[in-house]
């Protein structure tokens, strides 16, 4: 009552946490423009690929681009464009960044969902279950798994379920977001190849769809499921040992009532907090993913662009990634104020 | 209470269930079918693409795409051999400073629009005028000017005399397109639809994953093998290779590893194709900066470079060791090297010259190569050109490596020895000589030889085939005497497919091009 007494009212700190996500951004967006500059390599060069060009041309190019005035003026005139909406085109292949941002975005989006499903369908189940059954080997198993899901590379994750569910077994396709002929004849209206398909009552391209999802979605889902199951044990076990399950349990209330009914719903509230700064993780894992299983998501196109310097189309995707992160740990923060008032003053 | 009766555990139990299910649903399916179709042929590669509009598009993965849609006035489409393809015939007029064409009649573009003189001239002007980021404008930088003659004659005004005109003309800078559709000053993006006369027609292009094609109903050739083209994009070749063997693609071009390569040679149901290639590797010397200032120097690490081991232990046999700048199997090609400083390494004659020299040893050299532009093979390949080097005794090699955004900006400025590799512009000895050894090369490494410009003049304005190909051979002579390059290797022309493939070992050729509409399955 006395921090609440103390603290300022729910509007201001929502306003507050709106407010700060200015210069938040801000400074995204210059770290972004400065690593880049720093960074050793010639985006212009990297794109000619080794061609017979002459300086003369290199140089034209800069010209045009604007790489050749003050780092300053460069630095004005991309967060006026930022700020325009304008994210550039890129250097490499003349493609608006806006256009990567939309169609590979969704590529990301997808994935990103489906291994969030992944992710607490499994986090939760083996986090409640290793939770209720303390230092049990259920318990032992379940943090054993949670440990070396966590600790284990997405990428190898993926190589290995390439390689036996792809390779060895047969079962999955093991790369894209579909099979070429589905992916040729498929209509897109959104770029979510679920959707698309569902719209177009195109079933047999939503299975085809599916199955290119589980593999991808799977690892990066479980490399998410790793820390949603140490932290929902931990929640379970500690809300197991708090006073109203001492007191339900004192009123004769079933063991059982008592866990799933009681213990189990509070454990799961931090799991929301968690779910806003897991996405962070899933986009960073999403990087690798993609790549693993060539899934043309906007992480794949960052590394592809980033090998070659390609200053637009990076800064462009990091901060698009870094608007996602900022806005959905604004809602994180206010969903969390709204329902916990311990945490908001 | 009873309102509140929601079972965690029920629903994570079905939620369980329910994926489980799914899944086990979804892979019993796909073992049944989602292979891919008889009546289209899918593709893969490594490549990346650029520029759709020829007036910009100076990359192999590209210019593969425009190969199947864009045609020049000369080609070449039955082998590496150039021939008239939009035209009938090329003809110089006096000095080689003028060239007349006549045209194809009854050629079409895809959009149904005639293919006349008007389009030729619109083509070269554009490019001329639009100078494109790529840099394939400089391809004509010695077209003076373009004029009509009729609806289907051409005359090519030359600035210099050129006797390898019509090689140019095969090149993507001399891709035709219509007047009506391609615009005078600016570039037709990839988000529009490309038009041109070739054999098939691009319907769908997603950038890095897809390019779709038909073939061209208005096409004045013969008609494609295969209707349906998918060359699907992978930024990975291991991901690719899982793809080929599961059936998803029916054959991939461009590019496996070596180890890949052996791998899928031994997989049962595929099938390993090569031919004739003409990419080369090489190492490049600045010759103005110590060490490698010193001839000696240059000449010492000529008689050590391990060829052979490299073709054998790093790329199992997928290259063949390089001898010249100009690959073996073009016109004008002499062992130069080997002519010079022997097929295999030797160490006595590389401790002689050094010795004769004055030069103390080991020379201590870095070497530079790049791990992320000339394949996974580079590193392996290096560490066997610093084994050999620093096992005769006379070199301290160290190896240094840099990305290739950092790597490729002028390396010559930078580094006294370094790994670079070349594809050509186009399939002569003059596209392995004059980028290299000209004043100004664009490898910056600072050489520059009075006897070389001479014989580059020389070449340019050469009247007859025999009296410029004996100067590619004088200049290939030259440049192992001066050892501002050693070539090491020249790569084949390798595409793996499935067996029910047929067709490919018709396109691997020195000309180096993917005619897709040769291939059936």
């Amino acid at each position: 009552m006395a921090a609440v007494a103390q603290g300022t009212s729910l509007k201001s700190y929502l306003l507050t946490r709106l407010v700060l996500v200015v210069p938040m951004v801000l400074i995204l967006l210059t770290f972004v423009f400065l690593l880049m500059r720093v960074a050793p390599g010639d985006p212009i060069s990297a794109a000619l690929g080794g061609h017979n060009v002459p300086q003369s041309v290199i140089d034209q190019i800069k010209h045009r681009l604007g790489f050749d005035k003050p780092l300053w003026q460069q630095y004005v005139e991309y967060l006026g464009n930022i700020f325009r909406g304008n994210f550039g085109t890129t250097i490499t292949d003349q493609r608006p960044v806006s256009d990567i941002i939309l169609t590979n975005g969704a590529a990301t989006l997808e994935l990103t969902f489906f291994a969030m499903i992944v992710a607490l369908v499994v986090g939760v189940f083996v986090g409640l279950l290793a939770g209720r059954f303390r230092d049990t080997s259920v318990d032992v198993g379940g943090r054993m798994f949670g440990i070396v899901i966590y600790a284990m590379p997405v990428f190898f994750i993926g190589l290995m379920a390439q390689l036996l569910f792809g390779s060895v077994l047969g079962w999955l396709p093991t790369s894209g977001r579909a099979s070429p002929i589905t992916q040729a004849t498929l209509q897109t209206h959104t770029n979510l190849f679920v959707i698309d398909s569902i719209y177009d009552r195109n079933w047999g391209a939503l299975k085809d769809v599916m199955l290119h999802l589980i593999l991808p979605a799977v690892t990066l889902g479980l490399v998410t499921a790793g820390v949603f199951i140490r932290l929902i044990r931990v929640n379970v076990i500690r809300t197991m040992k708090d006073d109203y399950i001492e007191a339900a349990r004192a009123r004769g209330i079933r063991e059982r009532d008592v866990v799933y009914r009681h213990a189990f719903k509070n454990a799961l509230v931090p799991v929301i907090t968690v779910i806003g700064l897991s996405l962070a993780l899933l986009l960073g894992g999403a990087v690798v993913t993609e790549t693993t299983f060539n899934w043309p998501g906007i992480g794949h196109e960052l590394v592809l662009y980033l090998e070659n310097r390609d200053y637009s189309a990076v800064q462009g995707i990091v901060v698009v990634f870094g608007l996602v992160v900022v806005f959905v740990s604004l809602v994180i923060d206010f969903v969390n104020a709204f329902i916990d008032p311990r945490i908001r003053y | 209470m009873t309102k509140n009766r929601f079972s965690w555990r029920a629903a994570m139990v079905v939620a369980v269930l329910g994926l489980v299910a799914a899944a086990v649903v979804a892979a019993s399916a796909w073992a049944r079918g989602g292979h891919a179709q008889a009546s289209t042929l899918v593709d893969g590669t490594t490549d990346s693409v650029t520029n759709l509009d020829p007036a910009n598009e100076y990359d192999y993965g590209s210019a593969t795409l425009d190969l199947l849609m864009f045609q020049g006035l000369y080609g070449y489409p039955h082998g590496a051999k150039l021939e008239p393809v939009l035209a009938t015939k090329c003809a110089p007029k006096g000095n080689n400073a003028t060239w007349a064409c006549t045209l194809r009649r009854n050629v079409k573009f895809a959009d149904g629009t005639p293919f006349t003189s008007a389009d030729v001239k619109w083509t070269f002007d554009r490019v001329i005028k639009i100078k494109g980021d790529q840099g394939i404008y400089a391809l004509l930088s010695n077209l003076k000017s373009t004029s009509v003659n009729g609806t289907y004659g051409v005359t090519f005004h030359l600035k210099t005399a050129q006797s390898t005109w019509p090689f140019i003309l095969a090149t993507s800078a001399g891709y035709i397109v219509p007047k009506s559709l391609y615009p005078a000053d600016k570039i037709r993006d990839n988000s529009q639809s490309q038009v041109g006369t070739g054999p098939y027609q691009l319907v769908k292009y997603t950038p890095g994953q897809q390019a779709v094609f038909k073939a061209n109903s208005n096409y004045w050739g013969p008609k494609p093998k295969t209707d349906n083209l998918i060359i699907n994009y992978y930024s990975k070749s291991s991901t690719m290779k899982l793809a080929l063997q599961r059936g998803e693609i029916d054959m991939a071009f461009r590019d496996f590893t070596p180890t890949e390569l052996l791998s899928l040679g031994k997989a049962s149901g595929i099938k390993v194709h090569a031919g004739n290639g003409v990419v080369i590797r090489y190492m490049v010397f600045n010759p103005t900066r110590a060490p490698t200032n010193n001839i000696a120097v240059r000449k010492a690490i000529a008689y050590l470079m391990p060829r052979q081991t490299i073709a054998t232990r790093v790329y199992h046999g997928f290259v063949k060791p390089l001898y010249s700048m100009v690959p073996a199997g073009l016109p004008g090609h002499v062992d130069s090297f080997a002519t010079m400083y022997g097929r295999t390494p030797s160490v006595a004659k590389a401790r002689a010259v050094l010795k004769k020299a004055g030069v103390t040893t080991p020379v201590a050299i870095d070497i530079w190569w790049t791990p992320s532009h000339y394949g996974d093979a580079s590193a392996d390949e290096y560490a066997e050109i610093q084994r050999a080097l620093n096992g005769s005794g006379l070199f301290k090699v160290t190896l240094k490596s840099a990305e290739w955004a950092q790597y490729s900006a002028q390396p010559g400025k930078r580094y006294n020895a370094f790994q670079l590799g070349w594809f050509p512009d186009y399939v002569d000895g003059e596209d392995y000589i004059v980028p290299f050894y000209q004043p100004d090369n664009f490898m910056a490494n600072g050489y520059s030889s009075k006897t070389m410009n001479r014989l580059i003049k020389a070449e340019y304005a050469a009247r007859t085939t025999p009296a410029r190909l004996a100067v590619i051979k004088a200049a290939q002579a030259q440049a192992a005497r001066e050892v501002p390059i050693i070539p090491y290797w020249q790569g084949k022309m390798i595409a793996v497919s499935r067996n029910n493939v047929k067709g490919i070992d018709s396109t691997l050729d020195a000309a180096f091009l993917m005619r897709f509409w040769l291939i059936s399955k």
